[in-house]
């Protein structure tokens, strides 16, 4: 099992890295950091420019393979994973914004998972019922949902909220307030930022374990090997339980644990409506402002999360699924 | 006379569809007493297991339930889920027919023990629950139960599987085991050890059984009484040594005489019953049976026959130490059954038989017809792998291993074993043209591996196949037509006369011709392996290469299918290499049997030789297992109970692979056993004759 494990994990590091040196190609050929200076008047000249960009290994005058190599030793050496164009260093903007974006994502993953668990599970043993049909409807608008719409209805009805207590319960921007000290006022802070993000994330994407937990129960519920268990005496609920709801979170589970790593690399809109720094508003800005070190760590740090993700997969399938023997 | 324990009264279920309301049961009643088994025997959509599940209260919901069925004297229609509860598992449990699927794959064998265990006695200890689970496993045949109570279902065979299954339902010693078709998915010699073992454990528990079945051989073996049921309906009701010597229904005639006889020799037809089994939704008035029974007269075709008592003739106890046990009622539903006397009405049989097919190559001696088909030492190996990336080759497993036959000018060989011995494979191999297998196989004096592309389609129209499910084989989206014709068309066949060509096999093979544009799915499954048989003659091959072509009928069904492949044989001149579980199909059918064991033929020969004189002691043991439509003769039998299952076939060392269940090889001294362990023994007969076996003993 760990043989197989380290042989999974390394052929994923191999591809990790192929994947960040070939981004770091493409992101040269396509990001110019140059570009953010072109509209300044009087126009900045160009040797100063390269001047500029010199400290921070974006001196297009000094060749691609050069700069790569300064960019990979650093890496390989120092773990450093270079500056922007205006000089902040990469380590710290990924370092801090992980947590932010974790901070917004855990709380939004873990309940559109048990939720939408939990209606697949409550809506497949009441087929075609009343119950069945009307969380149907609901998360079929709940999936259809574009977040921006979500978060506008959101964040309209918390102003409308504050405004009509006339107090502010729910801040619309930002992740934390500044000044607030004490472990439980920041805990409180923490949550009066946390709470509209966290339904606009969870709306949007609970209907997806509803409808995948509801269709694989529904392929298990008439089993034969549920009906032995109602044979053996047990009621249809506990069989259910017991036998079909087991077997079927199985693929499910693969599923979660593909979610958890997007824990750490963030939703871009949402962050940047609600005002959050977290690394999906750093792949926006990195972007949009010609990064191309902080493009190219934020796309590393993607790839590293997808192989988390495949790999803790493949331990919680071999956990769960006897039949599944690594060998 | 004791009371009955279970007492099921007009029981009457049906179901919503899309075309009406399916009547699946139609007022059935039967009492069930203390310690006796049940046979209810029936076709697929006779209400044969709709009425074991509303027993037992596990019918879907949208089922419509009504009648009475009490259980000592208790009511159980209208039982909630709930109540019904108490009552499954320690009152009445059961076993259902596909050991694979009936276990819950993420628990191991013992958890599920202990979880039926415990269900009913909530006080009991995880080590007590424990020990019983393993005494249960020890009970029910498994070996290690101590070390296989952790296993999981997948770590066990169909017919282990089957085992934990009974275990299970008697691990609260039930005083009813319903069996829902136990054995319809294991092999023969495994069926043989699972009704033992039903019987074991009815002694156990001292509980009745109802065994559901359609094989009449099971019911001759194992019921004290018999219900057959024809559309939802309960026709004959009778112990079993009057079902089978005086049925009075023609019905339960037509089944009894539609069966092929594995221990007699008659080359007499089969004698089908026309027609297929109504469909349940607005049955009209009269006995459903009617339109199929040939000596239906108009009241039958008015009104529905009542089931009503009739003198017992019959009197031959089940259990002859414990006549007890055997029933005393005759009941049957038809309205001319005082007339029906030992299957025959005015002295006349009540199914007329056909003639038997004729032909001058039938006649002429095996020596003198030519070989259509002949194979030499052909091996098929399949590579036994070894990581994810780079696959390594680690061995090899031996489907086929050195086989050799030879089939002449209309005959007919078949090939049995239990599954898994290599027979499919052989056919695959020989319908593949030996592309990628050792060996010669030469057909109709062509050795096929040496032919170029042209060469093998033109050798393709030469055989032809049929497969096992009439369903799966043919395209759904064909007509009858294309599906014929597809093959003439491939072959170059002159376009104008394929219109003419069609017609001519449809009515060949007993089908409509004017039904040809109609699809697949427009027929019943004996009509689907019409036309599975149409197309493969339409190229005229000399060769037919069938896959259990009757294994997924119904017996009504099946004789006629059986008795259409004579026909063709006797008219065309064909020979057909079978491949069947049923022995009874295969003794019927064959001129000559091949018994394959782990991809080796142990012994080959003459028809009534193998079944009359078998000389391996594996085709002792494996016709030993056939259970017999004859109580008197099933009863007395003693059979050769194999221990254990088929080993994988992964090594070629030499030796006998035969020798590690081999009741011979257990009697044998101690240096007769090391040449069975260290020497392949050849295929070697006696001379003069073409019977030979592959044991050193025999």
């Amino acid at each position: 099992m760990i043989k197989y494990l380290l042989r999974k994990a390394l052929g994923w590091l191999a591809m990790i890295v192929l994947a960040t040196n070939l981004t770091y190609f493409l992101a040269n050929l396509f990001l110019d950091p140059k570009a953010n200076y072109i509209d300044r008047r009087p126009p900045v000249p160009d040797a100063q420019l390269n001047q500029m960009l010199h400290p921070y290994n974006l001196d297009p005058t000094v060749p691609l393979l050069h700069r790569w190599w300064t960019w990979l030793t650093d890496i390989v050496l120092h773990w450093n994973w270079g500056y922007s164009p205006v000089g902040q260093s990469v380590n710290d903007q990924v370092g801090f914004r992980v947590w932010n974006s974790a901070q917004l994502m855990l709380g939004a993953t873990i309940l559109a998972c048990v939720l939408g668990i939990a209606i697949g599970v409550y809506t497949a043993s009441r087929q075609y019922r009343l119950g069945d049909r009307i969380w149907q409807a609901i998360s079929i608008i709940a999936m259809n949902t574009h977040i921006v719409v979500a978060a506008m209805v959101v964040v309209l009805g918390a102003i409308a909220f504050n405004n009509a207590v006339g107090h502010r319960i729910f801040y619309v921007t930002g992740s934390s307030s500044i000044g607030v000290t004490g472990f439980f006022n920041v805990l409180v802070d923490k949550a009066q930022h946390l709470i509209l993000p966290t339904i606009c994330l969870t709306f949007i994407s609970y209907a997806n374990y509803h409808f995948t937990q509801r269709s694989l129960l529904l392929d298990n519920i008439n089993a034969d090997y549920v009906r032995t268990a109602r044979a053996k005496g047990l009621t249809k609920a506990r069989a259910i339980r017991h036998h079909a709801l087991r077997t079927s979170v199985i693929p499910v589970t693969t599923q979660v644990a593909f979610a958890i790593p997007g824990i750490f690399t963030g939703a871009v809109i949402t962050e940047s409506i609600f005002g959050w720094q977290g690394m999906g508003n750093y792949f926006y800005v990195t972007i949009a402002k010609n990064d191309i070190h902080g493009v190219v760590a934020t796309a590393a740090f993607a790839a590293l999360m997808t192989a988390v993700g495949a790999v803790l997969a493949d331990i919680l399938v071999v956990i769960i699924d006897p039949r599944v023997r690594v060998n | 006379m004791t009371s009955p324990i279970l007492s099921v009264t007009d029981l009457k279920v049906s179901f919503p569809s899309e075309a009406g309301r399916v009547d699946a049961v139609r007022g059935v009643s039967f009492d069930l007493l203390p310690g006796r088994t049940l046979g209810i025997v029936g076709e697929s959509g006779s209400g044969k297991s709709v009425t074991s599940l509303a027993v037992m209260g596990l019918l879907a919901d949208s089922a419509r339930v009504s009648g009475s069925v009490r259980f000592s004297g208790k009511e159980l229609i209208g039982l909630s889920d709930t109540e019904m509860t108490a009552h499954r598992g320690n009152d009445i449990a059961m076993v259902f027919q596909d050991p694979l699927s009936s276990l819950t794959p993420v628990y191991s064998v013992g958890d599920q023990i202990i979880e039926a265990l415990r269900v009913k006695n909530p006080h009991m200890s995880e080590p007590d629950a424990q020990a019983r689970a393993i005494e249960l496993l020890d009970l029910v045949g498994i070996p290690n139960p101590a070390r296989r109570v952790k296993s999981f279902p997948h770590e066990f065979s169909g017919g282990m599987r089957q085992r934990v299954v009974i275990a299970i339902a008697i691990a609260n010693n039930p005083r009813i085991i319903i069996a829902d078709e136990p054995t319809t998915a294991l092999d023969v010699t495994i069926q043989a050890q699972i009704l033992d073992l039903l019987k074991v454990a009815q002694r156990e528990t001292h509980a009745a059984v109802i065994l559901i079945t359609h094989d009449m051989g099971v019911i001759a073996g194992s019921a004290d009484d018999v219900v057959v049921m024809y559309a939802g309906k309960v026709v004959e009701h009778a112990p079993v040594h009057e079902i089978f010597s005086n049925p009075r229904m023609p019905y339960t005639i037509g089944l009894l005489g539609a069966i092929p006889k594995v221990h007699r020799n008659d080359k007499q037809p089969l004698v089908p019953i026309s027609g297929n089994p109504p469909i349940l939704i607005d049955l009209p008035a009269g006995c459903p049976f009617a339109p199929r029974c040939p000596i239906a007269v108009d009241k039958c075709r008015q009104l529905e026959p009542p089931l009503d008592a009739i003198a017992l003739i019959d009197t031959t106890p089940s259990e002859p130490e414990d006549p007890q046990l055997s029933g005393d009622l005759h009941q049957v539903a038809c309205w001319r059954a005082e007339q029906i006397h030992g299957s025959t009405l005015d002295g006349e049989p009540v199914f007329p038989v056909p003639a038997p097919p004729t032909s001058a190559t039938r006649e002429k001696p095996r020596e003198e017809r030519s070989t259509t088909l002949s194979v030499e030492h052909l091996v098929k190996t399949f590579p036994l792998v070894k990581g994810a990336v780079l696959k390594r080759r680690i061995g090899s497993v031996y489907a086929v291993n050195d086989v050799s036959f030879d089939i002449k000018t209309g005959e007919t060989l078949s090939i049995v074993g239990e599954s898994g011995c290599g027979k499919t494979t052989t056919l695959l191999e020989i319908m593949g043209f030996g592309a990628d297998v050792e060996g010669t196989i030469t057909l109709d004096g062509v050795p096929l591996k040496e032919l170029d592309a042209r060469g093998r389609r033109t050798q393709r129209k030469n055989i032809q196949m049929v497969f096992q499910d009439p369903m799966g084989a043919l395209d759904p989206r064909f007509t009858v037509y294309e599906i014929i014709a597809e093959p003439l068309h491939s072959l170059d066949y002159p376009t104008k006369r394929i219109d003419g060509r069609v017609r001519e096999l449809m009515d060949l093979v007993g089908l409509d011709p004017a039904h040809m544009d109609r699809f697949p799915g427009a027929f019943s499954g004996g009509q689907r392996q019409r036309i599975g048989i149409a197309r493969a003659l339409a190229t005229e091959p000399k060769v037919l290469a069938l896959d259990e072509p009757v294994s997924a009928l119904d017996v009504s069904i099946q004789a006629g299918v059986i008795n259409l492949l004579d026909h063709l044989q006797a008219e065309l001149d064909l020979s057909y290499l079978f491949v069947a579980h049923d022995l009874s199909v295969v003794r019927h059918i064959s001129d000559r049997v091949a018994v394959m064991y782990l991809g080796k033929i142990v012994e080959i020969g003459a028809v009534d030789d193998i079944f009359d004189n078998p000389q391996h002691p594996y085709t002792e043991a494996l016709l030993s297992a056939i259970p017999l439509p004859d109580p008197t003769v099933e009863r007395r039998r003693n059979r050769i109970v194999l221990s254990g299952d088929m080993p994988s076939p992964t090594d070629n060392e030499p030796g006998c692979r035969f020798a590690s269940r081999c009741p011979l090889f257990k009697t044998l001294p101690e240096s007769d056993r090391m040449r069975c362990l260290h020497e392949t023994p050849p295929l070697h007969g006696k001379d003069g004759t073409d019977h030979r076996n592959a044991c050193h003993f025999r």
